[in-house]
């Protein structure tokens, strides 16, 4: 019981400071937040634990997208199925092209996928222009109906889907950082070679964890897809590969809570700094210079460094008192 | 298809891929020798072009803008490759990527905060079609296809038959005993750095013309360089040509029989190419 307890306290803590924090702010932000944040998850999983750098996570994000857009535009009214038939897209997707990719290096790797996420985005605004309607995007608002226990055409019913979901995955995401699959991964990262010869694959390893990850991502686009009410091929612009990266970056690369701490300071930061100058890329492109060059651990990695010294210094003196009696 | 158009849409093809070319090269110099990706080359592309713009709508002489765009990027390149590579050259590649990919964005909004977000027009120097095989064809297309091939042949016997391009090739193979010999290796990176941003320029002010002038031009352009890099290999300036041809006519030609392949089309056969050999044509290891 209080292993149990141990496990889930973070995740509990973390999410219900959200959940109070949807008390104070707007609930337009908290969603973006939590959406934002699944969305982020995925490349932190990528980044920190396989050490694959994804420019594409767009990419993933317009297939969940556009897959329950398809559902709701064309098939059915029932946001549920809209999302598993998007996250189901968002899977077979990352499985066609996944042992394609994971095969390169990492410099390739991140090439190819910035590559892919701007040939989505073509595709999406050009190619399949008579299903997708192009530049002004699938609107199906109304085509959405209520279900009976969580209205999802309510935003605020939105907010405790969504919460669930969050909840779910980073207690999916914390298990698979404790299991065997989650070390070999790391292990792929840092010495490929010498988990080779250990009898692994470095190939399978790194093909499930880019199918978890991307799957993840597929489905904060489902998630968008239903909030919105809309898809547009802006989802994927090649403008906007860069956010979950910063994101990442700037809650901390590899810590469980990095990606929901880095969403709300970003999203935070767009809102109040794109309301002062329109100039937003800017802003972007000289955070991420600057936690680079500064070489920082992210917010959240640097509140729990910081938080880890000042335990062990704790503990340590505690000590040193003991010793003498 | 008749003969005349085919032969129209190679001499496109050959155009867009000496654009590529120009661009890709200081990619993959870059690549070669400091073992970093260094995608804010994309950045001088656009500020080539945009310094062209500018000294064109002033001085109304095309050759002027080229020269104080190149100017320019090779400035900036310097700048960015003093204040912010200097320090991440040992790092991983992945951090490079990252780091100049910010650089990047960044710099776009500082262009859209000086010429705006509208798109701007840049008249052709000379507007004139040369008649050849019987087709016509564009003059300042084949300028372009020119202009690059001096560059190739420039590169060639620059890293070829000078004492800085020879270091350059040692510095690709193994950096570590060039630096061993007694040769400068900062400044070797920063007269790399500053050649790729300058070559970047230039395509960025050749292409001007061709197309309308925007901030996004750089992400526009992004796919098809990584493509011609991939598919060339990263590091080799032999395969960087090759490819960049390659991509050239795939898009030209393929646009001709169906429009959408023109994008779809280059990106598959990257995908193929991979697929059979995942460091591109002409690619070997990396030993880092």
């Amino acid at each position: 019981m209080l292993n149990a307890w141990r496990w889930w306290r973070g995740i509990i803590i973390a999410f219900s400071l959200v959940a109070i924090g949807r008390l104070f702010l707007p609930l337009p932000f908290v969603n973006e937040v939590l959406i934002f944040s699944i969305y982020t998850i995925g490349c932190n999983f990528l980044l920190g634990r396989v050490g694959f750098i994804s420019f594409g996570q767009p990419a993933y994000l317009a297939i969940g997208a556009y897959g329950t857009a398809f559902y709701l535009f064309y098939f059915g009214t029932n946001p549920y199925i809209g999302i598993l038939a998007g996250v189901t897209a968002g899977f077979i997707f990352a499985l066609i092209v996944a042992p394609l990719f994971v095969r390169l290096r990492s410099d390739y790797f991140a090439l190819v996928n910035l590559a892919l996420a701007v040939i989505i985005f073509y595709m999406m605004q050009k190619v399949l222009v008579k299903i997708t309607k192009g530049d002004n995007g699938l609107w199906f608002l109304t085509n959405i109906t209520s279900t009976p226990i969580l209205d999802l055409t309510k935003p605020s019913d939105f907010f405790i889907f969504a919460l669930l979901i969050a909840i779910v995955l980073w207690a999916f995401y914390k298990y698979v950082d404790g299991t065997i699959f989650g070390a070999c991964c790391l292990a792929t990262k840092i010495n490929e070679t010498k988990f080779q010869f250990l009898g692994y694959s470095n190939f399978r390893i790194r093909l499930m964890a880019f199918v978890i990850a991307n799957t993840s991502t597929a489905l904060a686009g489902c998630l968008y897809a239903v909030y919105l009410g809309s898809v547009s091929p802006e989802i994927t612009s090649p403008s906007r590969t860069a956010d979950p990266i910063v994101v990442t970056i700037l809650g901390g690369v590899g810590t469980l809570f990095g990606p929901l701490v880095g969403t709300i300071a970003y999203t935070g930061l767009r809102d109040v700094i794109s309301k002062m100058i329109g100039n937003w890329e800017l802003f972007i492109g000289f955070i991420l210079v600057f936690i680079m060059l500064t070489n920082s651990s992210g917010l959240y990695g640097g509140a729990e460094n910081a938080l880890n010294k000042w335990l062990e210094k704790a503990r340590v003196s505690n000590l040193n008192k003991k010793k003498p009696k | 298809m008749d003969i005349q158009l085919l032969f129209s849409g190679v001499i496109f093809g050959l155009s867009l891929a000496s654009i590529y070319f120009l661009i890709s090269i200081g990619l993959s110099l870059c690549f070669g020798l400091m073992r970093i990706i260094s995608l804010d080359q994309l950045l001088y592309y656009s500020i080539g072009a945009y310094i062209t713009y500018s000294v064109v709508t002033v001085s109304n002489n095309f050759w002027l803008g080229i020269i104080a765009g190149v100017m320019v990027g090779g400035l900036v390149a310097f700048i960015v490759e003093r204040l912010i590579f200097r320090r991440i050259y040992e790092r991983e590649l992945t951090f490079s990527m990252i780091t100049s990919f910010g650089i990047l964005l960044g710099g776009i909004g500082i262009i859209k905060a000086i010429w705006g977000v509208i798109p701007r027009p840049i008249k052709p120097p000379f507007a004139n079609q040369i008649n050849l095989l019987g087709t016509d064809v564009p003059a300042y297309r084949i300028l372009v296809i020119a202009i690059a091939g001096l560059v190739y042949i420039g590169i060639w016997l620059f890293l070829n038959k000078t004492i800085i391009g020879k270091a350059i090739r040692a510095g690709i193979e193994d950096m570590n005993h060039v630096e061993g010999l007694g040769i400068n290796a900062s400044r070797l990176f920063t007269i790399t750095f500053v050649l790729a941003g300058a070559l970047s320029a230039l395509g960025g002010g050749l292409y001007a013309p061709l197309i309308m002038v925007d901030p996004s031009m750089g992400l526009e352009i992004l796919a098809f360089v990584f493509m011609v890099v991939i598919i060339g290999g990263l590091g080799s300036i032999k395969g960087t040509l090759i490819s960049s041809i390659i991509v050239g006519q795939v898009v030209s030609i393929g646009s001709l029989i169906y429009a959408p392949l023109a994008i779809m089309a280059p990106f598959a056969m990257m995908l193929i190419i991979l697929l059979i050999k995942p460091t591109g044509l002409y690619g070997n290891k990396l030993n880092k």
